[in-house]
């Protein structure tokens, strides 16, 4: 039985990792396509720490973890800010109309 | 002293290339005098160097890890095609003082003319095959930049850019065979190759030989890779004379020439060089008939008369192809010049719009028919001597078929060349009167070709002897100019050739018996023989392809993030398809 | 202080100078051309150079400089001084052009505090010797890339190039982060060398190897996962496209060199995988490009094709075992870095003469180069030298290294690797399809009516083209030049994959 928090662990990972790659491809959104990376991410960090657990270096797994959510959030204001600009500057938040640049 | 020539010879044209360049545009006279200099320079040194010929290293400069050592080799074959690159490089530089007296940009045509010239005598004159490859992607190069010199021209800019890409697509045969010596023997070296082909498997060295031959063939405008040169001739006239008939196109038949003793004993490589070259003979001197633009003329001439050569490398009459070389050098350098001249005068190209200039310029009608008669091939011109050599050569190296089909080429010469002559200066005067005869720089190199035509062929000897005392690897004989002479004029097939010139003649003169043959023909060769269509095709191709590949780029935010989880998933599977190692 | 490793200080020279930077150009927001700033960012620089200098030589020595300061540790090794080098040369070369270049835009202050951290992430990324630091180092550089994609925030085109570039990078990013989390899981270290020695082809391995293969790959601009890279390479200020292009995502490439070097023993595929994508890449680049009307964005383009041939080069190594085909593709990127590097600057130059000077932020068309030549010299003559050498035409550096990775492939005796590189020459051709347009519109006599209007270039705009353009043309007679470099650095990749041959 102790292997059941370690598959749903592993059962989470994958299914944050699938929900925010599901966004990515299907949200028109501009910030629910940052959400869903934010979404990717802690699928990712779930998994850092629950690495860290599997090892029994759960400081280790946990300072990685704050590590990589103070960079992603950084990514996530900046997302946001350009997704701002873009509001201003463009008009839309629609994913779609921002195809300008192509082929 | 071998060294300094040997400096001399590419290193003073590249620094005139690099100090016209940083002179600009400002002052013309200047440019014109330093582009003389620098270039007659270099030709003497590369005259300087003809007495010197030797099979040893002259040079060296090691570059170390995998790019060898650079070597320079001024052995027989390597002297003559740099001396010919040189002087008659010089000799189109002098040409073009009067040429380009009004043109612009003309730092920039003089220097990349003689980056040319001794990019040309570096290949000539290397050892080493990596060297090789690299001055002859550097004539390469020069040629598209100077065909495309005009750029404002359309026509210019595809026909140069057609030419890079087909070389450079026939590169890739000579780069393949000298990666594959090295990586077999370990050295670059033009000499280790020689004489170590024979230890090589047998599939590497019949590869080796067949990528020379699609290299060689692209550059010396062999079928199926020759509807570049035609397309060539928007560059400048005197730098089609240099580049375009005098020296790059004769990298092909060098190569071959210098490769021979390597590659005669692989299966097949001798008669698909003799077929390639007949075939280009044959096909070209068609093509020749039809063309109404007299440098396209002269072009499908030129592809034709290196198919003889190509031909003559491919039987093993190699003294002959590089008597024909130089032979073929100077008459076609002649007769792109005295073409210049008329193309100066009347401002067009056109054949229509020629016709009666034989009175008005009589100068360069009487250079124009010397250069003729060396192109057909018509006794006391160089062209008799080495055209009969090579189908003399043929006959005995070659099938008969093969022979039979070069002596129709040679009518179909004489039968263009009578129809060109015919067509610029006898008749009726058709277009505008030319402004001038020829100007006196011009008169100058013409009039020196005009006797090089004349008289070079007594150079056989020497030409032979040099080769013959140089090339260790390729096993000549040399025979005096006198000898030889005698040899061809004994010869039956000499006086067969003759006939056949004199059929070539009547052809065209009985040019109204074939009418209907010639207008149901017309069509076809002045499409290139669907060879232009098949270039076509691969140009739209490769269009339609790129452009169905950009339709894929949607720029879609979406769209690029499922390109992410297909990366994924496709790595995925390949990893999981590889297994446990 | 003056115990630390000279090559730390290559690191925190930058780092340290960058909040200068920004600081310096608060309180001189009166000068539009943000003298301050501009000077520090280009001492800084220079300064790292200095530390450079000695750190080679140590390396030289064979010694094994090192440094631990808690959790990050840093070593020098040849791949990370060969990455060092480029980006330290290209940012000097980018931090004097930028002075004219950005004249009275706003921000500029951020532009080099962000060009000087992303510089110091580079370098420390190529000596980062676990997997976490690498990602830190990889994550913060990408980081300082995104603002300066997106520099011009007025420009709806930049706002779109610099959001598409940060949600596909976040995404690789995420990835990579997974497939950390996977490997400390399985190993419980994150030393690279420990993992190498305990990688094994179990399933979890391989779905790391994965991971990073595609997290990497997205910087890296493997096709399919290239899509942003046209964008922001196109849309950033020229002297970042010469960054992004000639150093990001090479520092892209050597991350995923470094991870996969650990992972070889996962799957014997990898030489595979890595070739495949490199022809992927040639193929898809080249035919792209040849479709593309705007100058920058063909440049962009042509990276894509010339991360190939890196990748061919490298997939020789992981096939044979001989360090050759590593050192070309080594070779290539500094090369690629430095004819790029030209490419974008002088594209930049023409660029800034014939729009951004008269406050126009419309891009650079092939066919407004008509003519150029006569008004911009210098700079028609560093782009023509830049696009040749990018298409492999010799005496350029870019012939040079194409060579070694071909003598590598044929080297190698195999004859998949034989025809791949057959394939690449035939890319060769292919690219000057496109490249020699370019040429040939500069020397054109007739003046588009752009270059006719055009404004003059300021001088020290020219710089960098001249040092750039020397070093190609000197590259490409005497390749043997940065043996020193190439060299050690094709050691360094060899020793990661560990004693397996």
């Amino acid at each position: 039985m102790s292997l059941a928090p370690l598959q749903i662990a592993v059962l989470g990972v994958i299914g944050l990792l699938g929900a925010g790659f599901y966004g990515l491809l299907a949200g028109r959104n501009l910030i629910k396509i940052v959400v869903a990376l934010q979404v990717l991410v802690k699928g990712a960090l779930l998994g850092l720490v629950a690495a860290g657990s599997v090892k029994g270096q759960v400081a280790l797994g946990e300072s990685l973890a704050v590590t990589v959510i103070v960079a992603d959030t950084i990514v996530a204001v900046m997302g946001i800010a350009l997704g701002v600009q873009i509001r201003r500057r463009v008009g839309t938040l629609d994913v779609k109309e921002l195809s300008k640049l192509r082929g | 002293m071998l060294q300094v020539c040997l400096l001399a010879i590419l290193g003073l044209p590249w620094l005139g290339a690099a100090v016209i360049w940083l002179a600009g545009d400002r002052r013309p006279d200047r440019l014109h005098r330093l582009a003389v200099a620098f270039s007659a320079a270099g030709g003497l040194a590369a005259l300087g160097l003809l007495p010197q010929a030797t099979d040893e290293v002259a040079l060296r400069l090691s570059l170390g890890g995998v790019f060898g050592d650079f070597t320079l080799v001024p052995d027989g074959l390597g002297v003559l095609v740099a001396a010919i690159a040189s002087v008659i490089g010089c000799l189109a530089i002098v040409f073009a003082t009067d040429y380009m007296q009004h043109g612009h940009q003309l730092a920039r045509f003089y220097s990349l003319t003689l980056l040319f010239i001794g990019a040309m005598a570096g290949l000539a004159l290397s050892g080493s095959l990596l060297l090789t490859f690299l001055f002859w992607e550097i004539t390469a190069l020069c040629s598209y930049a100077l065909i495309s010199f005009h750029n404002d021209d359309p026509r210019a800019v595809a026909g140069g850019l057609k030419a890079l890409v087909m070389t450079q697509v026939g590169g890739i045969g000579l780069l393949v065979g000298a990666l594959l010596a090295y990586a077999w023997l370990g050295d670059y070296q033009i000499s280790t190759f020689l004489a170590r082909a024979g230890s090589l498997p047998e599939g590497v060295l019949g590869l080796i030989a067949f990528g020379f031959l699609l290299a060689a063939a692209a550059k010396s405008a062999q079928v199926p890779l020759h509807s570049w040169l035609p397309d060539a001739m928007e560059a400048p006239t005197p730098v089609t004379a240099l580049i375009h008939a005098a020296t790059m196109v004769n990298a092909g038949v060098y190569l071959l020439a210098r490769f021979y003793p390597a590659f005669s004993s692989v299966p097949h490589w001798r008669l698909a060089v003799m077929v390639v070259g007949a075939l280009s003979a044959l096909l070209a001197g068609l093509m020749a008939l039809a063309c109404g633009d007299i440098k396209r003329v002269l072009a499908y001439s030129t592809i034709s008369q290196l198919g003889f050569m190509v031909y003559a490398v491919g039987s093993g009459a190699l003294f002959a192809s590089q008597f024909h070389l130089l032979s073929h050098a100077i008459f076609k350098a002649l007769l792109f010049l005295a073409a210049g001249a008329l193309i100066t005068a009347l401002g067009t190209r056109d054949l229509c719009q020629m016709g009666g200039l034989g009175r008005r310029m009589p100068f360069v009608r009487t250079v124009f028919v010397i250069g003729a008669c060396g192109l057909v091939g018509l006794p006391l011109a160089n062209g008799f001597f080495s055209k009969d050599l090579i189908l003399e050569g043929g006959l005995e190296g070659g099938p008969a078929w093969l022979y039979a089909g070069m002596l129709v080429s040679v009518g179909l010469t004489a039968a263009y060349s009578l129809r060109l002559v015919g067509l610029v200066f006898g008749g009726e005067r058709r277009g505008p009167d030319p402004a001038h005869d020829a100007r006196p720089a011009m008169r100058l190199a013409l009039a020196l070709l005009a006797f090089g035509t004349l008289s070079s062929w007594l150079l056989a000897g020497p030409l032979g002897r040099m080769l013959a005392g140089t090339l260790p690897a390729h096993s000549l004989e040399a025979v005096g100019t006198w000898r030889l002479v005698g040899a061809i004029l004994a010869h039956p097939a000499t006086w067969g050739t003759l006939a056949v010139v004199a059929l070539g003649f009547a052809l065209w003169a009985g040019r109204r018996a074939f009418t209907r043959l010639a207008r149901a023909l017309a069509p076809l060769l002045e499409g290139g023989l669907g060879f232009e269509w098949l270039n076509r095709q691969i140009v739209d191709q490769t269009r339609r392809l790129a452009a169905l590949v950009q339709r894929s780029q949607t720029g879609q935010l979406n769209w690029n993030a499922a390109a992410i989880l297909a990366g994924l998933l496709a790595a995925a599977a390949v990893l999981l398809a590889g297994g446990r190692p | 202080m003056s115990s630390l490793p000279a090559f730390v200080w290559m690191i925190l020279v930058p780092l340290l100078a960058a909040p200068l930077v920004y600081l310096a150009g608060r309180l001189d927001r009166r000068s539009g051309l943000a003298r301050w700033p501009y000077g520090l960012t280009v001492l800084a620089l220079a300064a790292a150079w200095g530390a450079f200098v000695p750190a080679a030589a140590s390396l030289a020595r064979g010694a094994a400089p090192a440094f631990r300061l808690g959790a990050v540790s840093l070593q020098l090794d040849g791949l990370g001084l060969l990455l060092a080098a480029v980006a330290l040369s290209l940012g000097l070369c980018v931090a004097l052009y930028s002075g004219p270049y950005l004249q009275g835009e706003p921000g500029q202050e951020k532009f080099y505090a962000l060009l000087l951290l992303m510089i110091a992430m580079i370098v420390g990324l190529g000596c980062a010797t676990d997997l976490f630091n690498l990602w830190v180092w990889f994550e913060a550089m990408a980081v300082s890339s995104y603002l300066l994609v997106a520099f011009y925030c007025q420009q709806p085109a930049s706002l779109e190039a610099g959001f598409k570039y940060l949600v596909q990078s976040a995404a690789g990013s995420a990835l990579v982060v997974a497939g950390i989390a996977l490997v400390f899981g399985v190993s419980g270290t994150l030393d690279l060398a420990a993992i190498g020695a305990a990688a094994g082809p179990t399933p979890a391995y391989l779905a790391a190897g994965v991971l990073f293969l595609v997290g990497f790959g997205v910087k890296a601009a493997l096709v399919p996962l290239h899509t942003w890279l046209p964008d922001a390479h196109s849309q950033a200020p020229s002297g970042i496209s010469a960054m992004l292009s000639g150093v990001v995502i090479e520092a892209g490439l050597v991350a995923l060199l470094r991870v996969v070097g650990a992972l070889l023993e996962v799957s014997p595929s990898w030489p595979v995988l890595l070739a495949g994508f490199g022809a992927l890449n040639m193929l898809a680049g080249n035919l792209l490009a040849l479709r593309q009307t705007q100058v920058k964005r063909l440049l962009a383009y042509s990276s894509v094709a010339h991360i190939g041939y890196m990748l061919l080069g490298l997939a020789i190594t992981f096939a044979s075992g001989e360090p050759l085909g590593a050192q070309g593709s080594l070779f290539h990127l500094v090369n690629h870095g430095l004819m790029k590097g030209l490419a974008f600057l002088a594209a930049g130059g023409l660029l800034y003469g014939l729009y951004i000077a008269a406050g126009d932020h419309g891009p650079l068309q092939v066919a407004d180069l008509a003519g150029a030549s006569r008004h911009y010299p210098l700079a028609a003559l560093a782009l023509s030298l830049a696009v040749l050498g990018l298409g492999g035409l010799p005496p350029l550096a870019g012939f040079m290294s194409k060579w070694q990775i071909f003598v590598a492939g044929f080297q190698s005796g195999d004859p998949w690797l034989m025809a791949l590189v057959v394939f690449a020459a035939a890319n060769s051709a292919l690219s000057l399809a496109y490249y020699a347009p370019l040429i040939n519109a500069m020397y054109r006599l007739e003046p588009s009516a752009r270059v006719a209007g055009g404004r003059r270039l300021p001088k020290v705009l020219g710089l960098p083209l001249v040092g750039l353009g020397l070093a190609v043309v000197v590259l490409g007679v005497w390749p043997g030049l940065l043996d020193w470099l190439t060299g050690p650095a094709a050691g360094a990749v060899l020793s990661s994959l560990g004693g397996s041959f």
